[in-house]
């Protein structure tokens, strides 16, 4: 049997109810404790019972006592694909490393754009220029591997806390990628127009914008 | 008035819902990872007894990771059902 048709097997509407430990497939349909195919009110039949084991107030004897039916067909359990995509994230652990670019450097900008406002000297500038080019750049690493982790350990589950950090990661790219395109293309002429305001007021906003995502992400690392 | 405050009483519900699934997620890659020491513990380990040891516990592990993928899996559910009856 395959897992797939193992499910069916789940004791509701007078079927059979089978349940899979350790790869071999045992039928519980006579158990008073599997009536309907319901285990103490938290386990369904048709499912697998392996990882469970642990939990129970019993070892895996209790099996020797029900009717082994067969072995479970090879089939790679889309768990294990998982599984292996979660090794491979822990092994290289892409978010925890590309988020130290945008916050380094962007904070870098900001701070090279404030001495420059407040002493007029020009290299400042051109630093917290600089660094808006390699900052804004850096978003994108974070962001795509911040995706790929919630995507592999979180099962793209939408909570409150990766709803904040979507919609502020957008808003960090809208605004770093705004303010890059008008230094880019205007250079010293956006100093003499009005979008030199806009330019300021978005280059600091960056920062507010950047640590409250960041702030979301160590709610997840340390959650209360 | 009624159904307003059924409304009412549901969207409290919609949103304790949420507040533990985001709580049990949180908590599942700390037992894959809790389940991952205790094997690489088990493989490392010099004794018979510090293998059985670890094993057990990442057994254990394996068991909460589990159990709260099923919570999980039912929250999710119970979270579908109530917002269909809202809307
Ligand atoms: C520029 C954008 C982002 C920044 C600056 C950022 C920053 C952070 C920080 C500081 C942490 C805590 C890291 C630690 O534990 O040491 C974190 C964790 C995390 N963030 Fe982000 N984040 C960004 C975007 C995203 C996005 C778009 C997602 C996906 C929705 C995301 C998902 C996660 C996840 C799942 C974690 C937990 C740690 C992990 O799985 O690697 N992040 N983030």
């Amino acid at each position: 049997m395959k897992r797939e048709d193992v499910r069916n097997y789940n004791g509701e509407d007078g079927k059979p109810a089978y349940i899979i430990y350790d790869g071999k497939v045992y039928d519980v349909t006579e158990s008073r404790l599997w009536k309907k195919g319901k285990h103490m009110g938290r386990h369904k039949a048709g499912e697998d019972m392996t990882s469970f084991i642990s939990m129970a107030p019993h070892d895996a004897r209790v099996l020797e006592k029900v009717k082994y039916v067969c072995d479970l067909e090879d089939d790679e359990l889309v768990e294990e694909k998982n599984e292996k995509l979660r090794a491979f994230y822990r092994k290289y652990h892409p978010h925890p490393i590309f988020i130290h670019y945008p916050m380094g450097i962007l904070y870098f900008g900001a701070f090279m754009l404030l001495l420059w406002i407040l002493t007029g000297n020009k290299s400042f500038e051109l630093s917290s220029y600089y660094g808006l080019i390699a900052g804004t750049l850096s978003v994108y690493p974070a962001i795509l591997s911040g995706l790929l982790s919630w995507y592999i350990n979180y099962e793209k589950t939408l909570t409150v806390i990766f709803k904040n950090k979507l919609i502020f990661s957008g808003l960090l790219v809208v605004i770093s990628t705004i303010i890059s395109v008008l230094r880019i293309f205007l250079g010293d002429m956006l100093f003499e127009s009005n979008l030199y305001y806009l330019y300021i007021i978005g280059y600091f906003l960056t920062i507010p914008v950047m640590t409250f995502i960041a702030y979301n992400g160590g709610r997840i690392t340390w959650p209360d | 008035m009624a159904r307003l405050d059924e409304n009412l009483s549901k969207q409290n519900k919609v949103k304790a819902i949420e507040e533990m699934i985001q709580i049990v997620l949180l908590r599942i890659p700390k037992e894959v990872e809790a389940m991952h020491f205790y094997k690489k513990a088990a493989e490392k380990s010099t004794t018979k007894e510090a293998q059985e040891l670890f094993l057990s516990l990442a057994q254990q592990e394996k068991g909460h990771e589990a159990e709260l993928r099923r919570i999980l899996q039912d929250l999710k559910e119970e979270l579908k059902n109530i917002k269909g009856d809202l809307s």
